[in-house]
C-alpha cells in the first residue's frame, strides 16, 4: 500500500477497500454469497496470487489477483458488479481524484467499493470488486480505451466523461477514434445517464446522442486536440469557453451545472464555485486538492452526486477531507529530498500543473519515463509549454531525460540531466537541497517508481511496524 | 544567400497532432545557430498558402482533418507550384500520406492527395507503431542527401508504395545492427534486408519516406528535425541557398546515441528493450 504522509482526511469506507485488509480474510469470506462458484473460487485464488506478490515485494497483488481471477472465471466481472455499479469515470485527465472525490462522497450513505490505487484496467476493476465491502455500491475509474469493455460487464447506471486529449497516442490511437468508440457505446446502452463535460469538444462528441445527459460545464484549458469537429472534420471556432462548428450545427450543449473559477495570482491558488441547475453556489474553497482541474473534477462529481439523489452540502463537505489521492500531491520523502509528487503525464495536464507550481527560480524535477504506461513515444513533450518554466533550472531525469533535456534547451530552459537526483552525491542545482519542499513532476510509471521508492525507505526507517499497516492509499 | 527566411507552417491545428510543433522549433533553433534569420507564418485552413515561403512543412493529423487538409490544399494550389519550382518541403506522416496521389480516409477508401510526391498509401495489415530506425539512401546526381541515421517513433497504418517520379527517403535497419560511436556516429551495416527483423515498418517494403525535387515526406515523428538534425540543416541549407556545416549539439548527440542504440536493441515482438 502507498504510504502517504498526508492520509488523515482519508474515510475508513474507503481503507475497508484495501486488498491489505481482505487478504487477513479467510478464502472465500468477503463476496457475496450471490456470486456464482466458479467465481468465488477464482477470486480466492487470486487473492493467494496476490498474498504471494505482496510477500515477495513485487507490489500490491492487486493486478496479479484481478489477473488470476479473470483467467479462471472469464465472467468474474460481471459476477462481481450484480447491479450495484454506480457511476464509472473516465477521462484522460483526473479520473483518478474525480474518482476518489466522488466515492468520499458517497460515503454518505455507507460503504463504498472503489480501487485503493489508480489500478484502471479490467484487473484492478475485477479487483475492488472482489475486494470491496460485500454488496457495495461501486464507484469506479476506467481506462478509456477499455470503458466500452467494462460498461457491458458491469452496466453502469452513470458514467462520467471529463476530457479527452492526446495520451499515450502509442496505445489508444487518436482521440477522435476513441470518441466514436464511446458513442457505439451509449448507443448500445441507452439507460446509462452520462454526466459529461460540455467544455470538451470531443466528450460532447461522444455523449450527444445519448438519451440522458447531465452537461457540466467543468472548463477546458487544453484545446490544441479539439481545433477540428470530430463529427464533419471542419474547424472549431471558440468565443470564450463557447464553441462551435464552423462546418455543422454542433456547438456547446446548454448546461445544468457549471464551474465559475476565479485563477488566483502566480503561485497562489484560485477559488470555484460549483453552481447547480438551481443556481445554488457550491463553494469549493475548502477543496485540500490543489488547482482548477479538481475544481473542475470536484464540479462533475457533484453533478454525479445530484443524479444518486445524495444530499450535497454533505458531498462538498466529504469532499474537503480528500487530501493526497493515490499520491498525487502527496509530499514524500525519497532519498535525500522532500518531494511534492506531481503525476504529469501529457500536454492537458501539463498546461495546468505550471500554474501550481512555485514561481521561479524555484527549482524543479521533472521525470519522464516512457514505459508502456507513460506511452512509449515521448513526442508530446514538444507541445508541452515549457517555456512557462523559463527562469529556473530543471532537474532532468528518468528514462528519457535526454528527450527532456533536448525539449528543454529548444525551450530556453537551464537543466542539468541526472540519473538519480535522490542519491547523496547527486549534482543538483543550487538551493535545490535548500527546499523544505521540492515540486517533481513524473509520468505515469516515474511517478509509481518514486511512491514505491517513498514507502520502502519509510518502512525501513521504522523497523517493527509492518508496512501494510501504515496509512493508506 | 538569403540569411533571412520564411518557414510556412501549413494548417498546424489540422495538421499537428504527435508533437509536431517540435519540428519548427527545431528549425528555428537550429537556424539561429547558424544564424539564419527566421520568420514563421502560420496559415489556417480558408487562408491562402502564401507563395513566397522558403520552406514549408506539414505534420501528422486525425484522418478526417488529413482529408480536409489535402482537399483544402488542392484547391489553393500554391504548395504543387512552389514544390515544382524547386522549393523546400518537409511533410511528416498524414502530411506526407497527403503528398502522395492518393491515401486512405477515415472508412479506408482513397481520397485524392496533393500529387507533389509519386507515392501511393493504402492499408498495412496491422498498424505500425514504435521505434523506427533507418539509414538514407536518397542521392541527388550520385550525390547522398544525408549521412547520418535518421531516428524516430513511428504510429500510422499506411503503406505507403514509391513510384519511379519519388525516390525512397531511406531504408530500415535491420534489428541486431552494430553501431559505433567512435569517432563519429555510423552503422556497421550491409544493406541485406532479406530474412532480417527490421527496427520499424516506415513505407512497408523495407523502405522509408520519399523525396523528389526538394519535398521530403516521412513517417518519422520525435519530433523528426530535433531528433536528426542533419535533415534540419539539409532543409535550411535549401531554404538559405548554401550548404550549412552541421552544427551539433552535445544533448542532441546523447539523445542521438541513446535512441540509435536503444532502437538497435529494440524487440518488435515484445515492443521492449533487449
Amino acid at each position: 500500500m502507498g504510504v502517504v504522509v498526508q492520509a488523515k482526511g482519508l474515510n475508513q469506507t474507503i481503507r475497508a477497500c484495501s486488498s491489505s485488509r481482505v487478504t487477513h480474510l479467510s478464502k472465500l469470506d468477503g463476496v457475496s454469497e450471490k456470486v456464482p462458484f466458479r467465481t468465488r473460487s477464482a477470486v480466492a485464488a487470486g487473492r493467494l496470487a496476490a498474498k504471494t506478490s505482496q510477500r515477495l515485494g513485487k507490489g500490491e497483488g492487486m493486478v496479479v489477483g484481478g489477473k488470476v481471477a479473470l483467467r479462471l472465471s472469464p465472467k468474474a466481472m460481471t459476477d462481481l458488479a450484480g447491479d450495484r455499479v454506480e457511476v464509472l469515470v473516465s477521462s484522460t485527465n483526473g479520473k483518478t481524484s474525480t474518482t476518489r472525490l466522488l466515492a468520499t462522497a458517497v460515503s454518505q450513505t455507507g460503504p463504498v467499493a472503489t480501487q485503493p490505487t489508480g489500478a484502471n484496467m479490467n484487473d484492478g476493476i475485477l479487483w475492488a470488486l472482489a475486494n470491496g465491502p460485500v454488496g457495495a455500491p461501486a464507484i469506479l475509474e476506467v481506462d478509456e480505451a477499455y470503458l466500452p469493455g467494462v460498461v457491458s460487464a458491469t452496466h453502469p447506471k452513470i458514467i462520467i466523461f471529463g476530457n479527452l486529449s492526446r495520451d499515450q497516442l502509442d496505445r489508444m490511437n487518436e482521440v477522435a477514434i476513441l470518441a466514436r468508440k464511446w458513442r457505439t457505446m451509449l448507443a448500445a446502452n441507452p439507460d446509462i445517464t452520462v454526466v459529461a463535460n460540455a467544455d470538451d469538444p470531443i466528450v460532447a462528441y461522444a455523449a450527444e446522442d445519448a438519451s440522458n445527459v447531465v452537461w457540466v460545464g467543468a472548463g477546458q484549458v487544453w484545446t490544441s486536440d479539439s481545433s477540428v469537429c470530430p463529427g464533419c472534420g471542419a474547424l472549431l471556432a471558440r468565443d470564450g469557453s463557447i464553441w462551435h462548428c464552423t462546418g455543422c450545427d454542433r456547438i456547446r450543449p446548454k448546461t445544468t451545472w457549471e464551474l465559475d473559477w476565479t485563477a488566483g495570482d502566480q503561485g497562489q491558488s484560485g477559488t470555484g464555485f460549483a453552481i447547480g441547475p438551481d443556481g445554488t453556489r457550491y463553494s469549493l474553497e475548502g477543496l485540500q486538492l490543489p488547482g482548477r482541474f479538481n475544481a473542475s473534477n470536484a464540479t462533475l462529481a457533484l453533478a454525479a452526486c445530484d443524479q444518486l439523489d445524495l444530499d450535497l452540502n454533505k458531498a462538498v463537505e466529504l469532499m474537503n477531507t480528500v487530501t493526497a489521492v493515490s499520491g498525487r500531491f502527496a509530499t514524500v520523502k525519497v532519498g535525500e529530498l522532500t518531494i511534492r509528487l506531481l503525476l504529469a503525464k501529457n500536454p492537458a495536464g501539463w498546461s495546468e500543473l505550471v500554474d501550481i507550481m512555485p514561481p521561479a527560480p524555484t527549482p524543479v524535477i521533472i521525470t519522464i519515463n516512457s514505459n508502456a504506461a507513460d506511452g512509449r513515444d515521448p513526442s508530446w513533450l514538444w507541445d508541452v509549454p515549457f517555456e512557462h518554466l523559463r527562469g529556473r533550472t530543471v532537474i532532468a531525469t528518468g528514462d528519457r531525460r535526454h528527450d527532456l533535456a533536448v525539449r528543454l534547451r529548444h525551450a530556453g530552459v537551464d537543466f542539468v540531466v541526472v540519473e538519480d537526483p535522490y542519491a547523496p552525491n547527486a549534482q543538483l542545482p543550487p538551493g535545490a537541497r535548500e527546499l523544505d519542499v521540492i515540486d517533481c513532476a513524473a509520468t505515469y510509471s516515474a511517478f509509481h517508481e518514486l511512491r514505491t521508492r517513498a514507502d520502502r525507505e519509510l518502512a525501513s526507517s521504522r523497523p517493527g511496524r509492518d508496512q501494510r499497516e501504515q496509512g493508506v492509499v | 544567400m538569403n540569411d533571412k527566411i520564411q518557414i510556412v507552417s501549413i494548417f498546424p491545428n489540422l495538421l499537428g497532432t504527435y508533437g509536431d510543433g517540435g519540428n519548427l522549433m527545431a528549425l528555428q533553433h537550429i537556424a539561429a545557430l547558424h544564424g539564419i534569420e527566421t520568420t514563421v507564418t502560420e496559415v489556417a485552413p480558408g487562408e491562402s498558402i502564401p507563395s513566397d515561403g522558403d520552406l514549408y512543412i506539414l505534420g501528422g493529423g486525425e484522418d478526417t482533418a488529413q482529408v480536409a487538409a489535402a482537399q483544402a490544399l488542392r484547391e489553393d494550389g500554391t504548395l504543387s507550384a512552389v514544390a515544382a519550382d524547386g522549393i523546400a518541403v518537409l511533410a511528416i506522416c498524414a502530411g506526407y500520406q497527403l503528398l502522395g496521389h492518393e491515401f486512405p480516409d477515415s472508412d479506408g477508401k482513397p481520397a485524392p492527395g496533393v500529387g507533389i510526391l509519386d507515392v501511393k498509401t493504402d492499408r498495412l495489415p496491422a498498424r505500425a507503431v514504435g521505434e523506427l530506425l533507418v539509414q538514407p539512401t536518397a542521392q541527388i546526381d550520385g550525390t547522398p542527401l544525408l549521412n547520418e541515421p535518421l531516428t524516430g517513433f513511428e504510429n500510422h497504418a499506411g503503406a505507403t508504395h514509391v513510384g519511379p517520379g519519388s525516390q525512397p527517403l531511406a531504408h530500415i535497419v535491420p534489428a541486431d545492427v552494430k553501431i559505433d560511436f567512435d569517432p563519429v556516429l555510423t552503422l556497421n551495416w550491409n544493406a541485406t534486408l532479406d530474412g532480417q527483423a527490421a527496427v520499424g515498418i516506415g513505407n512497408g517494403d523495407g523502405t522509408e519516406g520519399a523525396t523528389s525535387n526538394r519535398t521530403i515526406g516521412t513517417y518519422l515523428h520525435g519530433p523528426c528535425l530535433a531528433r536528426n538534425p542533419e535533415l534540419a540543416e539539409l532543409l535550411l541549407g535549401w531554404a538559405a541557398g548554401r550548404k550549412l556545416e552541421p552544427i551539433r549539439e552535445p544533448e542532441v548527440e546523447e539523445l542521438r546515441k541513446v535512441r540509435l542504440t536503444a532502437a538497435a536493441n529494440y524487440d518488435k515482438t515484445t515492443q521492449t528493450q533487449r
